[in-house]
């Protein structure tokens, strides 16, 4: 009696404990990605993105189209994978992976983009997102994750349409 | 080699059509990799180990589509795609697939394929 009293205590406690990890801990290192995000976008600012199949304006320059990928994989954190069960009790809108989604997607984009700017390219065209299904069928168990593979391809714009 | 996701490359013109051509690859991660991404739900942040993963598995994948394309006398691949798939537990293939062609610069330019 009294040692199921106290590992149900236990239980609880390491439950609190990984939720407190997962939403300070989680909370901290969103935050810096966006931080960091933000950053590398404002870097990336004078370059163009269009996902037209070709960019507008763009000319057989110096350099001939190259297409370049961007993949990232993004862990969620105890505190979102549980938001996310207890949304899926009651049904709704699921913020707490939708901006795993949202940081994923503009990783990808970013890595593509520096890559394009160390070849010298100044815009891309035909951005294309996908989803990867790489830990889906994980042998230890189902975990939460984003993959997303980006490609797009490069060009040399010798004017930038305004 | 001009590898590009469009069907067309602005400054050049389609010359000859040469065949699809496709690379795959179906990899695994080692149960290390697993064992960290399942500490690194706890705590979030990105997972290295699959973001590494997925670019070898592509990188492989798009090698594999060069060759074939090289074979066949191409000196472009347009319109590249890919696809994965969860072929068994803790594998996945990805697959890159692309039109070989043969291109010629547009008159008028300097560019050279």
């Amino acid at each position: 009696m009294m040692a199921d009293l106290i590992s149900l205590l236990v239980g609880i406690a390491i439950f609190l404990a990984l939720l407190g990890l997962g939403f300070f801990m989680g909370w901290n290192r969103e935050q810096r990605h966006l931080r960091d995000l933000r950053r590398r976008e404002q870097a990336m600012g004078d370059m163009g993105v269009t996902q037209l199949k070709s960019f507008p304006g763009s000319v057989a320059g110096p350099l001939p189209p190259a297409v370049f990928f961007g993949e990232t994989a993004i862990a969620t954190d105890y505190f979102k994978s549980f938001m996310a069960k207890l949304r899926n009790i009651f049904g709704g809108e699921v913020k707490s992976y939708q901006s795993l989604m949202e940081r994923a997607r503009r990783e990808s984009l970013l890595r593509i983009l520096e890559q394009a700017r160390r070849h010298d390219y100044n815009a891309v065209g035909n951005v294309r997102y996908d989803c990867a299904d790489v830990g889906g069928n994980s042998t230890l168990r189902k975990t939460a994750m984003v993959c997303i593979l980006a490609s797009a391809t490069a060009y040399y714009v010798a004017r930038r349409p305004r | 080699m001009i590898v590009t996701n469009t069907e067309t490359i602005a400054g050049y013109r389609i010359a000859a059509l040469k065949g699809m051509v496709q690379g795959n690859t179906v990899r695994a991660k080692h149960v290390g990799r697993d064992i960290a991404a399942s500490l690194k739900n706890l705590i979030g942040g990105e997972l290295k180990g699959y973001t590494e993963l997925l670019t070898e598995s592509r990188r492989q994948a798009v090698e594999r589509m060069l060759a074939q394309a090289q074979q066949l006398g191409a000196n472009a691949v347009v319109n590249v795609r890919f696809t994965t798939s969860a072929v068994t537990a803790g594998a996945a293939e990805l697959y890159a697939y692309g039109t070989a062609v043969w291109v010629e610069a547009e008159p008028g330019t300097v560019a050279q394929p």
